[in-house]
């Protein structure tokens, strides 16, 4: 019965088979929830607007910053930063783009300075609903020099003042009117939610030219784009959420590849590589997204250093790496990666030993008790809540793998997940959690930690719960650099103040580090070009330079 | 009769409305939270005035009437998480998910209905039967569909592994996830109406008109199946309300957009406004299934017409 | 009757194969709950007689643990489901009139309720504030389980014994009985609850396996038991994502399951043959 049905709809069904290589259909986990540049940021829309549309700077494949739109880079040594004072008196600064010649919106209108300034306009405004607008707020002034140039005045200076961020052009002659009628409103009338495929919104080597919500999004050449011309016709994202089936999918052909910014889980394309052999190109990229575990500094064991100390040492992550991730997740020393420019490769390290994990632990007086685990004086067990996303069945592995190693050294973990959601919206950010937590933080190249260092960013109830110094970590050293290091613009002694840094993060485990995640990108054998990234800015920004065999 | 059942229906919805607002509000995080979470970027001024900003700061009664209100006036509001408004949003994935269910449960009623007369009236194939019903039965769904994509998509290469066409009906889009779907549907049918049947035929009347000569397929289907098709009604009404929510799991494995998917990324997302929408329009769906199968049920049973 | 007894012949096998998990444990020599890393996905072998799961553990021991799990969810979320609702659908079909309507109603209320955010609600409640196991501990998940499918499962008994009493009722022989002054207690006892059986055990079959399988998509979505503790769930629900490297490691617990489901339906067909006398 099946089979006969099968055999009829087999009848029916589009020829899909002799490909021309001028389409490529990629699968990705996740579906863009807004298309507009600046409204919420999630991964999916990165990926997806890489292909459409181009922001003034972003950071390569090596980790340096690049201009996409701009013409150079504005730096103070080419004049294209000065520094300066501000009205009321702070040291700032003005930094200068020149938009690239010849950037056009899909419809034909030149990108201008006049997209820039509404960009500005409507960052500046409250109401607009901009996701981060610590850029904005900065921003004081923006002066359109001509056309095709604007200079924009900075109340604060750090490192990075030539990164524009999520700064970048929005079409004026398409946006204005409509932001202008009801800032409060524009969230909900922005043509990029409402009129999704209109070649106006687009700058980049393609353009949306068709959408079908949670389901896939059409890409095809933007006939506007005026640089390097992308080799595909069109590019077709279609959003498969759950892993087996986005792998089914590959696997009978229906996409080409799978994106490894929102792709397969590591274990399961290493274990896809091991099966098809060279059906497909499996390149794996380190990233910036760092594996650790928070601490509950005042936890009356975990407050110990040595005890943080001993967690670690009881961990072998070098096995874990090797035998659940075949060697391709760098074990992480301090919150800073290997491949930033800013590691320290002399910071201390914790490889395993669980005699010295042991030796630890009993200077800290946690002797070894009846039932295996570890009492102090007092005769409490040696016993810690371990939390992690429920349903993240890689991070759930770990987990119990961590908790039986901890079970050697006379540790005891109990185990209690929580659905992302309220982990992360409730029990972090809210303290709740008792012990350690496992998850990920994702960061940009050279990202200065405030945030989960600095002793101000604890969450607390006057301030709204913000912050994400979930466990409670202090240290007056560590505020000094977290709060020095972005106003240091040179280069050296940055580098010094960052090896500082890596050094007490190494001694006294704010948090502690286990691994940064590789991203798997699964390519067809016949594709080329594409540079994976490992950080936040897709490597679909660079899509003109994908080519078919 | 059906004027009281109506109003009911009303009220329950208006209660429900209240009650699903009341749950989604109290559940940990609110949207703003959520995007902290994802973003590390938003500080906590910028949380402040995302808050104000979508009325978040205001208190649980009034940000309920200012929903209800609106929706009386027929403004359904705006879905945050798709950046779409929520009818706009509603109508693919309803059809989507008729399409689906609809086609699923009717061919899961058809087989079951026919199996089960089978096991009934001819013993003999009672455990054959039985073994399919346990068979389609006793495998999780997302277990079933994988295994079905495995066999008909990655090995034979017969059918899409998921998704839906970019363009047209995409029938043989359809056939997997349906064929899952009823699989899973099917067993309960067969088993109750193979149930309700063999009691029906030991009855005293069933009995008589054997006794009178009625032929056999004569007595199963007019005589026997009416009375013995109630419980399997019943049963029927309860799947097509659950499955106007959507078929979650048959949906995300397959990659298809649909009712379920769009309920549970809304209410996991904390997209207040399109998963009240979607709830209170299945909580309808629901209720007018199970109004159906009881106005059938009379129709049906001449007893309880008299009653 | 035989169908019964071997209905119960499986089920009384599967309690025992539960009840002797810690002994074939300690015969095999293996701690189901500690991962070893160095003998991933072994295939089967005489030390690992179902071979060994992503983790290092060996999969019949911890399926003989995750029986235990999964049998008290579903036997647990059945019965309670049954009772709440044959209770609640007797009393509507017995008074009639405005109970009935009360009755059939909150059923529709309920039936309507959004069970997602109830479900993201008790993951997020904290059971050991009132009293309760901490959560994260299997007898917490399973109690988090068992009241949601409880609360939910309870409407199609209902429907189910509310329609069969209906009928019963209105058959002449319990009209009869009325009329010769059977106190309603006696009709209800006599005539009603026995009429029942046949519809509401099937029901309750269906329910012990209906259970088993929401436990395991409850665990596909991630609300279901978490680890270390074993159910077939979350076993089958882990398998999935190394399927196509790694089968065998779901063909175990997909197969108890089928297992299970097939000794529930064979006592539920039994129970009905013997109501027959037949």
């Amino acid at each position: 019965m099946m089979l006969r049905a099968a055999a009829l709809f087999l009848a029916l069904a589009a020829p899909a088979a002799a490909q021309p290589r001028d389409t490529l259909t990629i699968g990705i986990t996740q579906y863009p929830s807004t298309f507009h540049p600046n409204i919420e940021n999630m991964a999916a829309k990165s990926y997806v607007l890489g292909f459409a549309r181009r922001p003034l700077t972003a950071y390569g494949a090596d980790w340096r910053l690049a201009c996409l739109s701009c013409e150079t880079l504005p730096s103070l040594e080419n004049g294209g930063a000065v520094r300066e004072t501000t009205p009321e008196g702070k040291p700032g600064i003005r930094v200068t783009y020149r938009l690239r010649e010849g950037l056009r919106w899909g419809d034909g209108t030149p990108v201008s300075a006049e997209d820039l300034r509404f960009a500005w306009e409507a960052g500046r405004e409250a109401a607009t609903g901009f996701g981060p607008a610590e850029y904005y707020r900065s921003a004081y002034e923006l002066i359109v020099e001509d056309p095709r140039t604007v200079t924009i005045r900075f109340d604060r200076v750090t490192f990075e003042y030539a990164s524009a961020g999520d700064f970048q052009p929005l079409p004026a002659h398409v946006e204005r009117a409509r932001w202008r009628a009801d800032p409060r409103a524009y969230r909900t009338r922005t043509a990029y939610d409402t009129e999704t495929t209109n070649p106006a919104l687009w700058n980049g080597p393609y353009r949306i030219a068709a959408v079908q919500p949670g389901a896939s999004v059409t890409l095809e050449r933007n006939a506007s784009w005026s640089g390097a011309a992308p080799q595909f016709r069109r590019i077709t994202i279609r959003t498969v959420e759950n892993t087996p089936a986005l792998e089914a999918q590959l696997l009978a052909g229906q996409v080409d590849m799978i994106a490894g910014e929102l792709g397969l889980p590591l274990e399961q394309a290493i274990a896809l590589e091991r099966r098809t052999g060279t059906r497909f190109r499996i390149t794996y990229r380190p990233g910036l997204i760092y594996e650790h575990l928070d601490v509950r500094h005042d936890h009356p064991a975990l407050s110990d250093r040595r005890v943080r100390q001993a967690l670690l040492l009881a961990t072998d992550r070098a096995q874990i790496t090797e035998r659940l991730f075949a060697g391709r997740q760098p074990i992480a020393d301090t919150s800073v990666n290997p491949l930033d420019p800013m590691h320290d490769a002399d910071v201390r390290r914790w490889p395993f030993d669980l005699v010295r994990a042991r030796a630890l632990l009993d200077e800290a007086g946690w002797t070894p008790g009846p039932d295996g685990v570890r009492r102090n004086a007092a005769g409490e067990r040696l016993s810690l809540e371990f939390m992690t996303t429920a349903g993240n069945r890689g991070r759930e592995a770990v987990q119990q793998v961590l908790q039986g190693m901890w079970r050697q050294a006379g540790i005891e973990a109990r185990i209690r997940n929580e659905p992302p959601r309220v982990l992360f919206a409730e029990t972090l950010s809210r303290r709740r959690f008792q012990g350690l937590a496992l998850f990920a933080w994702i960061s940009a190249p050279e990202s200065v930690p405030r945030s989960a260092l600095h002793s101000d960013e604890i969450p607390r109830e006057d301030r709204n719960w913000s912050g994400q110094n979930y466990g409670g970590y202090r240290n007056p050293e560590m505020d000094v650099l977290t709060h020095a290091i972005p106003e240091e613009l040179d280069p050296a002694r940055r580098r010094e103040m960052w090896r500082r840094l890596q050094a007490i993060y190494a001694e006294d485990l704010p948090a502690i580090p286990l691994w940064f995640r590789a991203d798997a990108h699964v390519w067809p054998q016949w594709l080329e070009g594409v540079r994976p990234t490992g950080h936040l800015n897709a490597s679909t920004l660079w899509a003109e330079e994908w080519r078919a065999r | 009769m059906l004027l009281t059942r109506v109003l009911q229906i009303a009220l329950t919805l208006a209660i429900l409305s209240f009650c699903a607002f009341a749950l989604i509000a109290l559940m940990p995080g609110d949207p703003i939270e959520v995007a902290i979470a994802g973003d590390p970027r938003l500080t906590a001024e910028d949380a402040a005035r995302l808050r104000a900003l979508h009325g978040l700061d205001r208190p649980f009664p009034e940000r309920y009437l200012a929903w209800a209100t609106g929706l009386l006036q027929g403004e359904f509001g705006y879905s945050r998480l798709f950046a779409q408004p929520v009818a706009a949003l509603l109508g693919p994935a309803l059809l989507s998910t008729v399409a689906l269910a609809g086609s699923a449960l009717t061919i899961a009623l058809a087989l079951g209905i026919a199996l089960g007369a089978l096991s009934a009236s001819r013993p003999r194939t009672a455990p054959a039967v039985d073994a399919i019903a346990v068979m389609g039965q006793a495998m999780p769904t997302f277990w079933l569909g994988i295994l079905l994509i495995i066999a008909f998509a990655v090995t034979l290469g017969w059918l899409p592994a998921g998704g839906v066409a970019e363009a047209g009906a995409g029938l043989h889009y359809l056939v997997l996830p349906v064929a899952t779907l009823a699989i899973a549907h099917l067993a309960a049918y067969a088993r109750h109406s193979a149930a309700s049947l063999e009691a029906t035929l030991t009855e005293p009347w069933i009995r008589t008109a054997r006794a009178r000569g009625a032929p056999e397929r004569i007595v199963l289907w007019r005589h026997a199946f009416p009375n013995a098709a109630l419980p399997v009604l019943q049963i029927a009404a309860l799947d097509a309300g659950a499955l106007a929510g959507g078929a979650l799991v048959t949906e995300t494995v397959f990659a298809r957009p649909g009712m379920g998917k769009l309920l549970y990324d809304a209410v996991m997302g904390n997209d207040t406004n399109l998963a009240l929408v979607a709830l209170l329009l299945v909580a309808l769906v629901t209720m007018l299934a199970t109004l159906a199968a009881d106005l059938a049920q009379r129709a049906l049973d001449p007893r309880l017409r008299e009653r | 009757m035989t169908r019964l007894r071997l209905g119960l012949a499986i089920l009384l096998l599967l309690a025992l194969a539960a009840a002797a998990a810690p002994f074939v444990a300690g015969a095999l020599g293996h701690d189901p709950f500690a991962p070893d890393l160095l003998v991933r996905f072994e295939p089967p072998s005489a030390a690992h007689p179902l071979g060994t799961d992503d983790l290092g553990r060996d999969i019949l021991t911890r399926l003989l643990y995750g029986a235990r799990v999964s049998l008290a969810v579903g036997l647990a979320a059945a019965l309670a489901a049954t009772v709440i609702g044959t209770a609640a659908g007797v009393f509507a079909a017995w008074r009639g009139g405005a109970a009935d309507a009360l009755v059939m109603r909150l059923a529709d209320f309920m039936l309507a309720l959004p069970a997602l955010p109830l479900l993201v609600l008790l993951a997020a409640a904290d059971p050991s504030r009132i009293g309760l196991p901490a959560r994260g501990e299997a007898t917490g998940d399973v109690l988090r389980i068992v009241v949601i499918l409880a609360l939910f499962g309870w409407i199609g008994v209902a429907r189910l014994a509310r329609a069969a009493a209906l009928t019963t009722l209105s058959r002449d022989h319990v009209r009869a009985a009325r009329a010769l002054g059977a106190t309603e207690a006696r009709v209800l006892c006599r005539h009603v609850l026995p009429a029942l059986l046949p519809p509401v055990a099937v029901a309750t079959a269906l329910a012990v396996a209906g259970a088993i399988l929401a436990e395991s998509t409850l665990s596909f979505l991630g609300l279901g038991i978490s680890p270390p503790a074993p159910s077939w769930g979350n076993m089958l629900a882990n398998a999935q994502e190394l399927v196509f490297s790694a089968p065998w490691a779901a063909v175990w617990p997909g197969l108890a399951i089928m297992v299970t489901v097939a000794g529930c339906t064979l006592v539920a067909d039994g129970l009905r043959g013997r109501r027959r006398g037949g």
